[in-house]
């Protein structure tokens, strides 16, 4: 039972952080129909740039923090700009496989800059674990999931009653309208990307403090797509209810079925839940599905 | 198509032939000659070189009748390779089956997964695809690591050489000429293949599978198809793989690999004929070339940080990969298209 407990709560808090992530990309897919698969790539360098301004410059943590956002948003900014508004236009296959190779790209930069491939995160939060009934849970589970949260609704808020924000919205319903509204469509592009990959550098942060930053962060990355998948690409709603539920599974079924199959079953079972979601129901929980004309 | 000045077609199969003229035959016997007189000529490290190129060669052949002719993305090759390699593996080692037929079960096997992955492209393409492909690598790799009464886990698994008339292929030089022979194989069969009714209902299906399907082409049948045929390639690579290694470990056949294919057709160009042999030689002689330079200028610059040697090849693919789709999207073809018009119409390029 306590184990059943312990399961539960790892796997909503962890699939809270894959909801931020995969938000990160529901955000580019729905303003530019860009996938980015270069996601969990970016996970990777920005956590590691954490590592790199807390522990080796030894910045305090505010300090840290600031420069790990505006990494993030240099990052964003130059992605869009350099690699990807050149390709408007272009076919999918295209605009799929560029991200592809930035993902390679990134993954060369990261093995190239921090050679150790394995580190601890700095301790950020407090350590003491927390009791909740008969489950431990270290804190740093806990404040992944508030930090999630707390996100989630600041960019609710963001999008109902900001600016920017229902301009993104009406970028994301119909491209061609806002354009005659006068709305910058390449800025917006821009600022999805520079809000995606900073939600994709507090997700890398929150993992890499619950699991240490290592190349299974790139999975996480991946882990966030079958999130995507199963809630539906262009919905932020089914992108944070279906987190949880993929953080459930995972830990549900590599708590219980790692007995019955092989060890590692944890890992594949967001792959598995891609296939089968596929199969059913292709366009997600959430996702609007697309009616095509000639 | 264009033809030499003054080289006309007066019927339809010299229109149709691959190969028109008196020259283009000479080359083609040339080159034929010239390739299997290398294993005579060259060493033995370059030799391995050019079995890894040919390899790959058919492995791409295979993801370019997949993605450059039917549209389907595909991120999961290295794991349709793995699926033949492992499947060689059983084969040769557990059960002794020699070798023209393990290659070819190899091929089948994986062709079944492949359809069997390419199922949910029925109803998604584009991102979707490529999720599900990339899922099924992962899957497969899973399978592949942790079934270790059949696939030898994480200590790998040994195959015997090729083995045919009581000859054993173990040199470089001798498995060289089986493998260039199946990889112009598979060359000769993508070319032709895309010229086929076959060949022509998945292009009509890139580029437009409802109006392909509006047009009576069961789409369907034709997308399992492409998957079934690419992932077949991709399965006699892994095939040829696992004999030229002899001793397989899941590491061989990783994510990157994949994305390495990927890249791999898209430089060469999407749906040409000679996109995959010219995609191949960029890559691998570029993996030559940074294996060649990272310890020279490591030794040159020692200030230069320890990751420099393993990060620089993934830098310089990604690079290569983002900066082809980005400045020349139609890959290397593209530009042996122009430079073969641009000698053929000299000194009158109009």
């Amino acid at each position: 039972m306590a184990d059943l407990l312990q399961y539960i709560i790892t796997g909503i808090t962890v699939g809270l952080v894959y909801s931020l992530i995969a938000l990160g990309f529901t955000l580019i897919w729905k303003s530019s129909s860009v996938a980015n698969l270069a996601l969990g790539q970016m996970v990777l360098i920005c956590s590691w740039f954490t590592y790199s301004m807390l522990a080796q410059v030894g910045m305090p943590l505010w300090l840290g923090f600031i420069c790990v956002v505006l990494f993030a948003l240099a990052l964003g900014w130059l992605m869009e700009r350099i690699i990807l508004r050149p390709l408007i236009g272009q076919p999918i296959l295209s605009l799929v496989t560029v991200t592809l190779g930035v993902g390679f790209f990134l993954e060369g930069v990261v093995s190239f800059v921090w050679p150790q491939s394995v580190a601890a995160m700095p301790k950020i939060f407090p350590e003491t674990p927390i009791h909740i009934g008969s489950a431990v849970i270290s804190q740093e589970y806990v404040w992944a999931a508030g930090i999630s949260l707390l996100l989630f609704a600041l960019l609710t808020i963001f999008f109902k009653y900001h600016k920017m924000g229902v301009a993104m919205r009406a970028t994301a319903d119909d491209q061609q309208a806002v354009q005659a509204c006068g709305i910058p469509v390449t800025r917006i592009f821009s600022l999805s990307w520079m809000l995606a990959i900073v939600l994709a550098a507090v997700g890398g942060v929150l993992m890499s403090s619950i699991g240490g930053i290592t190349l299974g962060l790139v999975e996480t990355g991946i882990k966030a797509f079958s999130v995507v998948i199963l809630g539906g690409l262009d919905s932020f709603l089914g992108a944070m209810i279906a987190g949880p539920i993929i953080g459930l599974a995972e830990n549900l079924g590599g708590g219980y079925l790692t007995a019955l199959t092989w060890p590692g079953v944890k890992e594949v079972i967001p792959f598995i839940i891609i296939i089968i979601v596929m199969f059913i129901k292709p366009y997600g929980l959430f996702g609007q599905e697309r009616i095509e004309r000639i | 198509m264009d033809l030499p000045c003054g080289t006309r077609n007066f019927s339809y199969k010299t229109d149709m032939a691959i190969f028109r003229t008196k020259t283009h035959w000479a080359m083609l016997i040339g080159f034929l000659i010239l390739l299997f007189s290398l294993p005579f000529n060259i060493n033995s490290y370059w030799l391995g070189i050019l079995n890894l190129i040919g390899i790959t060669v058919i492995a791409a052949a295979g993801l370019n009748i997949l993605m450059g002719y039917c549209g389907q993305l595909s991120v999961g090759h290295a794991g349709f390779i793995a699926v033949g390699a492992y499947t060689t593996a059983i084969l040769a080692n557990k059960l002794g089956v020699p070798f023209p037929f393990d290659m070819i079960a190899s091929g089948i096997m994986a062709g079944l997964v492949g359809v069997l992955f390419g199922l949910p492209s029925l109803r998604v393409k584009g991102f979707y695809l490529a999720i599900s492909t990339i899922a099924a690598q992962f899957i497969i790799i899973w399978v592949i690591n942790h079934w270790s009464g059949l696939t030898g886990g994480f200590n790998g698994i040994v195959i015997p050489p090729i083995n045919l008339f009581n000859f054993d292929f173990t040199t470089q030089g001798s498995q060289f000429f089986i493998i260039m022979l199946v990889a112009v194989l598979a060359i000769f069969f993508m070319k032709n293949i895309a010229r086929t009714r076959i060949g022509r209902a998945f292009v009509a299906i890139r580029d437009n599978d409802l109006a392909a399907e509006v047009m009576g082409i069961n789409v369907f049948r034709y997308k399992l198809l492409a998957f079934f045929i690419g992932c077949f390639l991709a399965g006699v690579a892994g095939s040829l793989m696992a004999h030229w290694i002899g001793y397989l470990t899941a590491e061989n056949f990783t994510l990157s690999d994949s994305i390495l294919y990927v890249g791999i057709v898209i430089i060469g160009g999407l749906g040409t004929g000679v996109g995959p042999i010219l995609g191949t030689l960029f890559i691998r002689l570029l993996q030559q070339g940074v294996q060649y330079v990272s310890p020279l200028m490591g030794s040159a610059f020692p200030q230069l940080p320890s990751g420099f040697a393993a990060g620089l090849g993934p830098m310089v693919f990604g690079l290569a990969i983002v900066l082809f789709l980005v400045l020349e999207p139609r890959g290397l073809a593209h530009r042996w298209q122009l430079f073969k018009s641009s000698y053929r119409y000299w000194p009158f390029s109009y």
